[in-house]
C-alpha cells in the first residue's frame, strides 16, 4: 500500500472495493473505525455481498462481480464532469490525463448502471462523497484483482486517486491490504515466474546484477538453463502451473513439469481445483514442505510424495515485510518441535545434497541475518538497502517509542525513524518512507516523488499527442537541487544506474542533492505496454449478460501466456448464461485462512466454522426449493461439481452464489480423511470451493478470475 | 471498591470471534464449552450488528440467588465465580441466567452434567492464586496479575471493554460523544465545518 | 423368612438393573473440571432459543427458586412433623389387638412393589431435600452423590409407580363415603373406635395413592426434563417450578403417610410385611370394605 494502516486514521473518507477487511484483515479495522469515529469519515463499501465490512459502512454499493472498471471509470467521469478533479495535481504530476478523460466519458452514470447494476443516483452520490471528503483512502483486495481484467481494474483505482489528488497525502493513497504477514516480502523478493528479486525483471542486466550481488559467476548461472534464451522467459505462473504438468493445452516450454516442491502452499487456493488434482497425480515427484499435511498430501495417490514437516513462525527467525511496507523481525521462541525443521535448514539440506552449497551460501554465514544483508545489498529498486538486521531489531525492541498516528519514533534509540523503515529506505540512516509519493517532505526524511520509470517523453497512439513524462517545473521535494522533474540517476558510477550500482554511491549522491534516485516523473494514466492502454470494461469470460458481451468483448486469445496458451475470446461464450445462470464468487472467512490446512487443524477455529457452505439469497433459495441446511450441488461450466450446505442469507443478492475457499478433504460425498497420515487429519473437512471456480486469467499477470464465474445450483 | 464490568461496543464489534478463541486458548476450555460467544443480529442486512456476550458478572446475580449449594459467589470487585468443587451440576444457574452464561461439560455418571463452567473474568477461582489447581479448573488468573481479561486485551478494535465500571463507562461515553448522537456523518464538525 | 430374603434379593436386583441402565446412558469421564462436551450442533440446538422470547419465565423462576421454595420446604419438614407430634401427644395412636382373626389385605406381589417403591421414594425425598439444602452441607461430592442416587431411585420409582398404579387403581376410585371421611378427618381426632366410612382404602389413602403414582410419575417426567435439559429454556424453567411445587406437596403427604403407617395405627407396619390386618381394625377403619 502507498500509505500505511495507521495512516488510514487520517482519512476523511474511505472507499473499499473488492475488500472485506473485517474478515480478511480484522486487526486493521481499529484504524478504519478510528477514522470513522474521530474524523466522521464516510465509509463506502463496494461489494457484491453485504459483508461484515458493509455492516460498518455509511454507504453500501452492491456491484455485479467483474464490473469494477466500469464503476470506477464512472466515478472518474462524474468527478471530471463536475470539475471536482485536483487540477493542480493533475497538471503537475500526472500524464495522459486528457486521453483518459476522453475514454471515461463513455461511462456515464446510466451506462454504469446498465453494466454494474448500481443505480445512477448512487454513482453520483459516491463521487460526491469522495470529492467532498478528501483525502480519501482507497483500498482493494482480491475482489479487485481476481478478474481477467484485474490489471485494468487496479489501474482504474490508481487513476481515480490521481484524479482526486489523493496520492502522496496522509489519509489518502491506494492502500491494498496484503494478507499474509510476509506476502509483501515474498512479492518484493519476486517469488514469481516473471522477475528476479526486487522487480528487476529477467533481462540480461537483471541477471548480471544479481550474480554480482550473490557473488557467483554469470556464466555459471547461464549454464543452469537448458538454453540461454530460457533465462529471459517467464515461467509457469502459480495460477496455471498444473497445465505445465498435464500438457493438454498448448505449451511453450522445453519440457512438461515433472516434479514439484510445494513450499508453504495450499493447493486448493488454485481455481479449477479438479485439474490441479489431476496434475498432482501425474507428477513424478511431489514434495510438500509445511507444518501441516495439506490437502495435496491426501489427494495425491501416487508414490513419490514426500512430506517434510517445517517449523512454524515461533520456531524460527528472520525479517518479514508487512502490507505497510514495514520490515519487522520475527524472533525464535522455541526450538523446532518433534521432527520439524525450519525452512533454512530444509533448504540447506536440499542445497547441500544438490551440490551447489558453495555458490548458494557464498555470502551467507550467519543465518538469517546474512540473508537480510544480502537483500540490503542487492534490492536497490525499492530501497531495501537501509533496513539492516540491526536496525530492524532495534525497532522491535523499542516498539513503544513509535507514535501510533504517524509511525515516527519520538525520542529514544530510534528517534526520527518510521516504524519498520517502510521501503524505500535508501541508506542506513534514512528513516523509511511512510507515505509513498509524498513531496511535502525532503527525500532524506521520507518524502518521495513519482518514479521516472517509463522514459522522459511519450507519444499516445490514441490522440497522437506527445507529452513529457517528468514532473512540472517547481514540483519536487523540499531541498531538491533540480526544482522540478528529473530523470532517474545514471552513470554516477560509470556503467551503472541507481538500481545496479552496488556501491550505492548513486543513491547517496541523489539523496545529498535532495533528489530521489529514481527520478521525479508523472504518474501515467496511459500505459502503453498494456493491451488496454487506458482501462476499459470488458465482460467477464463467463458473463451473465450476453447482451453486454457484444458491446464489451474480451481480448484475443494469448498464445504464450506464462508458457500456456490462454483463451479469452474463444472462451467467452454468450450461451453459457442460459445453463449456468448464477454468478459465482469466492472469498474469505475470518475464522479460516487460505487452503485451510492450518486453521482446520485448529480445534477452536474448526469449532467456530466446521462446515463448507454456499451463501444463497432467500429469494433464490425459495425459487429453487432449497431450505435451511439443505445440501446443494454447485456445478461449473467446466462440469466440475461440489456438494455443500446451503446457507440462506441476504448477504448475497438473488443472482449470486458465494463460496469460501478454505475447505478441502471431501468431494461430492467421498472423503479423503483416510488418505491423510494417520493422526494428522484436520478436524473439519468439506468440498473445495475452487473445484467449481471457472476458467479465466488476467491478461497481464495471469491471476485466476475466481470472483466472476458462472454456475448452476440444484438441490442435492 | 472498583466493580468489574464488560461492555461490548456494537459499533466496533466486527464479529471476528477473536475474543472467543483467545478465551478458549488461554484458559484451555474444551471444545463445546463457550464461555464467550459473538451474536450477530440482522445478519447480511443493513443494520447488522454483532455483540460479544459472556457472563455479565451481574450486581444482583440471579445465578447466585438460585444455587442450592451456594457454589456461586461474588467477590468484592463484583466478579462472579463458581466453586467447581462445590457445584453439583443441577443447572438452576443456567435456568436463571438471562445470558446463558453457565456451561456444563458432559461426562459424569448417568450422563449428568459436570460442574458448571463460565467466564471467570480471568480471575481464576476460589483456589489459591496461580496454583496449579486453579489453572486446571478455571484457567488463567490475570486479574491477580493486574491484567485485563484475555478477550478484552485481544480485541483489535477495542469493541470489548473490560475493567473498572467507571473507567469503562467513561471510555464508552467518550466514544458516543465523538460519534455525535448516532448520526455519524452529520455531526457538529459537518455542520459548522470545524476541522 | 425365606420370603424376606427372596424379597430383599429381588429388591437388590431391581436396583442393579437401574444402575446398569443408568451407566449405559452415560459416557464415563472425570468428575469435575474439563471434559469433552456437546458437539457444536447440539450446542446450537440447545441455545436455539437464545434470540427468541425465552425470558418469559426467567424472572419468576429466579424469584421462586431464590426466595420462596427453600422456605416452604423448610416449613414442610418442620411444621408437618410438629403437627403430628402434637397429635401423637394429644390424641395418640389407634391400637387394635393382633391376636384375633386376621384378614389378608396385601398379597405378596403388592407388598414387594410397595417396598421397592417405599425405599425409592424415601431415597428420593431424602436426596431431594439434600439437594435443596445442599448449601448447609457445603455442597460438593456428597451432594453430587445425592443427585446420582436421586436419579437411580427415580428410575426405579418410575417403573414401580406404574405397577403400583395398576395394582391399586381399581380400589382407589373416589366414592361417596370419602366425602364423609374427609369431614370427620377419618376419625383420627378422637380416641374412639367408631366405624369409619371407608372402603378398602380411605380418602386419605386414595389421595396419597393418586399423588404418589400420578404425581410421582409427573415428578419423574419433569425431573427427566430438568436432568437432560430436554427442551427450550422456558419449558425447562416451567418444569423446574412444577417439580418443586409438586415436590412440596409430595413431601408433606409422604411425612403424613409415614406418621399414619408407623405411628398413628399400631401394627400397620407389620401389616405391610405380613400382609394381614386384624379383623377388628378392618371393621372399624374400613367399615365399608366387603371382604370374604
Amino acid at each position: 500500500m502507498t500509505n500505511s494502516l495507521n495512516d488510514i486514521r487520517h482519512a476523511k473518507s474511505m472507499i473499499f472495493i473488492g475488500s472485506n477487511a473485517t474478515e480478511a484483515h480484522p486487526v486493521s479495522m481499529q484504524h478504519i473505525l478510528h477514522a470513522k469515529e474521530v474524523n466522521n469519515a464516510p465509509i463506502i463499501v463496494v461489494d457484491p455481498r453485504y459483508t461484515k465490512l458493509a455492516a460498518k459502512a455509511t454507504e453500501f454499493v452492491r456491484i455485479r462481480p467483474g464490473s469494477d472498471a466500469a464503476f470506477i471509470m464512472g466515478l472518474i467521469n462524474e468527478v471530471i464532469a463536475n470539475g471536482w478533479q485536483d487540477k493542480e495535481f493533475i497538471q503537475s504530476r500526472v500524464s495522459g490525463y486528457e486521453e483518459m478523460a476522453e475514454v471515461a466519458k463513455h461511462y456515464t452514470p446510466e451506462v454504469v448502471e446498465d453494466i454494474t447494476g448500481i443505480p445512477a443516483e448512487q454513482t453520483k452520490r459516491v463521487a460526491q462523497i469522495l470529492a467532498q471528503n478528501r483525502p480519501a483512502s482507497l483500498t482493494w483486495c482480491m475482489g479487485g484483482t481476481q478478474h481477467h481484467i484485474g490489471s485494468s481494474i487496479t489501474r482504474t483505482f490508481c487513476i481515480l486517486q490521481l484524479v482526486l489528488g489523493n496520492m502522496g497525502k496522509s489519509g489518502g493513497g491506494t492502500n491494498i491490504f496484503r494478507g499474509h504477514d510476509n506476502v509483501q516480502g515474498a512479492t518484493d523478493m519476486c517469488v514469481l515466474a516473471d522477475s528476479l528479486p526486487g522487480y528487476y525483471g529477467l533481462s540480461d542486466g537483471a541477471w548480471k546484477h544479481w550474480c554480482r550481488v550473490w557473488d557467483v559467476d554469470y556464466d555459471y548461472i547461464v549454464g543452469r538453463f537448458p538454453d540461454k534464451e530460457w533465462m529471459g522467459k517467464k515461467g509457469f505462473s502459480l495460477a496455471r502451473w498444473y497445465e505445465g504438468v498435464l500438457a493438454e493445452e498448448k505449451l511453450e516450454t522445453p519440457t512438461p513439469v515433472k516434479a514439484m516442491i510445494q513450499w508453504g502452499c495450499g493447493s486448493n487456493s488454485n481455481s479449477q481445483y479438479n485439474r490441479v488434482v489431476k496434475a498432482l497425480n501425474k507428477l513424478e515427484l511431489l514434495v510438500i514442505v509445511d507444518p501441516f499435511p495439506t490437502i495435496a498430501a491426501a489427494v495425491t495417490k501416487t508414490d513419490n510424495v514426500y512430506l517434510l514437516p517445517s517449523a512454524s513462525q515461533y520456531e524460527t527467525s528472520g525479517s518479514v515485510t508487512s502490507t505497510s511496507r514495514q520490515i519487522q523481525w520475527r524472533y525464535k521462541v522455541v526450538d523446532p518441535v518433534y521432527d520439524s525443521k525450519d525452512d533454512y535448514e530444509i533448504m540447506s539440506l536440499l542445497v547441500n545434497k544438490l551440490g551447489f552449497a558453495d555458490e548458494f551460501y557464498k555470502n551467507i554465514k550467519e543465518v538469517p541475518e546474512d540473508i537480510t544483508r544480502e537483500i540490503n545489498k542487492g534490492t536497490l529498486t525499492i530501497g531495501y538497502n537501509g533496513q539492516t538486521p540491526e536496525r530492524i531489531k532495534m525497532h522491535m525492541e523499542n516498539w513503544h517509542t513509535f507514535d501510533i498516528d504517524d509511525l515516527q519514533a519520538k525520542g529514544g534509540p530510534c528517534d526520527g525513524d518510521y516504524y519498520g523503515m517502510p521501503w524505500p529506505c535508501w541508506t542506513d540512516e534514512h528513516p523509511g518512507t511512510p507515505i509513498l509519493y509524498d513531496i511535502s517532505k525532503p527525500v532524506a526524511e521520507g518524502g518521495l516523488p513519482f518514479r521516472n520509470r517509463f522514459g522522459d517523453v511519450a507519444t499516445y497512439i490514441m490522440s497522437g499527442r506527445e507529452e513529457g513524462q517528468l514532473a512540472a517545473k517547481g514540483v519536487c521535494n523540499p531541498g531538491s537541487e533540480v526544482q522540478g522533474g528529473y530523470s532517474e540517476f545514471k552513470e554516477v558510477v560509470p556503467g551503472t544506474n541507481w538500481k545496479t550500482d552496488l556501491s550505492q554511491k548513486t543513491i547517496k549522491t541523489a539523496l545529498d542533492k535532495g533528489m530521489a534516485p529514481f527520478g521525479n516523473a508523472r504518474a501515467r494514466c496511459v500505459v502503453w505496454n498494456f493491451p488496454d492502454q487506458i482501462p476499459i470494461h470488458r465482460e467477464p469470460l463467463h458473463s451473465p449478460r450476453p447482451d453486454l458481451v457484444d458491446k464489451y468483448p474480451t481480448y484475443e486469445d494469448k498464445p504464450n501466456h506464462f508458457r500456456v496458451h490462454t483463451r479469452y475470446n474463444t472462451e467467452q461464450n454468450k450461451d453459457l448464461a442460459k445453463d449456468y445462470p448464477y454468478v459465482l464468487t469466492t472469498g474469505r472467512m475470518v475464522e479460516h485462512m487460505g487452503g485451510g490446512a492450518e486453521t482446520r487443524s485448529s480445534k477452536y477455529l474448526s469449532e467456530l466454522q466446521p462446515e463448507m457452505y454456499a451463501e444463497i439469497n432467500p429469494r433464490l433459495a425459495n425459487n429453487l426449493g432449497i431450505r435451511k441446511d439443505d445440501m446443494i450441488v454447485i456445478e461449473s461450466p467446466e462440469g466440475s461439481k461440489i456438494k455443500v450446505k446451503a446457507f440462506i442469507t441476504p448477504r448475497v443478492d438473488d443472482k449470486t452464489i458465494f463460496l469460501p475457499f478454505h475447505f478441502a478433504g471431501t468431494l461430492m460425498g467421498e472423503s479423503y480423511l483416510k488418505d491423510y497420515p494417520e493422526g494428522y487429519e484436520p478436524y473439519v473437512v468439506g468440498d473445495p470451493g475452487n473445484t467449481v471456480t471457472n476458467y479465466g486469467y488476467d491478461i497481464i499477470t495471469q491471476i485466476q478470475a475466481t470472483k466472476d464465474g458462472l454456475c448452476k445450483v440444484t438441490r442435492a | 471498591m472498583a466493580r468489574m464490568r464488560f461492555l461490548c461496543d456494537t459499533e466496533r464489534c466486527i464479529d471476528c470471534s477473536g475474543c472467543v478463541v483467545a478465551c478458549k486458548e488461554g484458559n484451555h476450555v474444551p471444545v463445546g464449552i463457550n464461555r464467550r460467544r459473538v451474536i450477530t443480529m440482522k445478519q447480511g442486512e443493513p443494520g447488522e450488528k454483532s455483540i460479544s456476550v459472556a457472563c455479565m458478572h451481574c450486581s444482583d446475580a440471579p445465578c447466585i440467588a438460585v444455587c442450592p449449594v451456594d457454589a456461586i459467589y461474588q467477590r468484592a470487585d463484583g466478579i462472579v465465580l463458581v466453586s467447581k468443587e462445590t457445584c453439583i451440576g443441577c443447572g438452576y444457574c443456567f435456568m436463571a441466567c438471562p445470558f446463558g452464561a453457565p456451561q456444563f461439560p458432559k461426562g459424569n455418571v448417568f450422563g449428568a452434567r459436570g460442574a458448571m463452567d463460565k467466564c471467570t473474568f480471568c480471575a481464576g477461582g476460589p483456589e489459591e492464586n496461580f496454583s496449579a489447581e486453579e489453572k486446571k479448573l478455571y484457567g488463567q488468573n490475570r486479574i491477580a496479575e493486574g491484567k485485563v481479561p484475555l478477550c478484552a486485551s485481544m480485541c483489535a478494535t477495542k469493541a470489548l471493554l473490560a475493567g473498572d465500571a467507571d473507567v469503562v463507562a467513561d471510555v464508552f461515553r467518550e466514544r458516543v460523544f465523538q460519534r455525535g448522537s448516532g448520526v455519524n456523518a452529520w455531526g457538529w464538525n459537518r455542520a459548522y465545518k470545524k476541522d | 423368612m425365606h420370603r424376606l430374603i427372596a424379597s430383599g434379593v429381588l429388591v437388590m436386583v431391581v436396583y442393579a438393573i437401574a444402575l446398569i441402565i443408568g451407566t449405559a446412558i452415560a459416557a464415563p469421564t472425570s468428575l469435575t473440571g474439563f471434559t469433552q462436551v456437546f458437539f457444536p450442533q447440539q450446542y446450537s440446538e440447545l441455545y436455539g432459543g437464545i434470540t427468541g422470547d425465552w425470558q418469559q419465565l426467567g424472572q419468576l423462576f429466579t424469584q421462586l427458586q431464590g426466595d420462596l421454595f427453600w422456605k416452604v420446604f423448610l416449613g414442610v419438614i418442620t411444621v408437618v412433623p410438629a403437627v403430628f407430634l402434637l397429635h401423637f401427644m394429644i390424641v395418640g395412636a389407634k391400637s387394635f389387638s393382633h391376636d384375633g382373626p386376621q384378614i389378608l389385605f396385601f398379597n405378596a406381589f403388592t407388598r414387594l412393589i410397595h417396598w421397592i417403591g417405599a425405599i425409592a421414594f424415601s431415597l428420593l425425598v431424602i436426596t431431594g431435600l439434600l439437594i435443596i439444602f445442599g448449601g448447609i452441607f457445603g455442597g460438593g461430592a456428597p451432594i453430587r452423590f445425592a443427585r446420582t442416587v436421586h436419579l437411580v431411585a427415580a428410575i426405579v420409582f418410575a417403573f414401580d409407580a406404574v405397577l403400583m398404579f395398576l395394582i391399586w387403581v381399581k380400589d382407589m376410585f373416589p366414592a361417596l363415603c370419602d366425602i364423609h371421611w374427609i369431614f370427620i378427618l377419618g376419625g383420627y381426632l378422637s380416641k374412639e373406635k367408631k366405624p369409619v366410612p371407608a372402603g378398602k382404602y380411605n380418602a386419605g389413602q386414595k389421595a396419597w395413592f393418586w399423588l404418589a403414582t400420578v404425581g410421582g410419575l409427573a415428578m419423574a417426567y419433569t425431573g427427566y426434563v430438568i436432568w437432560g435439559m430436554q427442551g427450550d429454556l422456558d419449558t425447562v424453567r416451567l418444569y423446574a417450578i412444577i417439580h418443586n411445587i409438586l415436590g412440596m406437596v409430595l413431601v408433606s403427604l409422604f411425612l403424613t403417610h409415614l406418621y399414619m403407617s408407623l405411628f398413628a395405627i399400631k401394627g400397620s407396619l407389620n401389616s405391610m410385611i405380613t400382609g394381614y390386618k386384624p379383623k377388628e381394625e378392618v371393621d372399624i377403619l374400613h367399615s365399608r370394605y366387603k371382604y370374604e
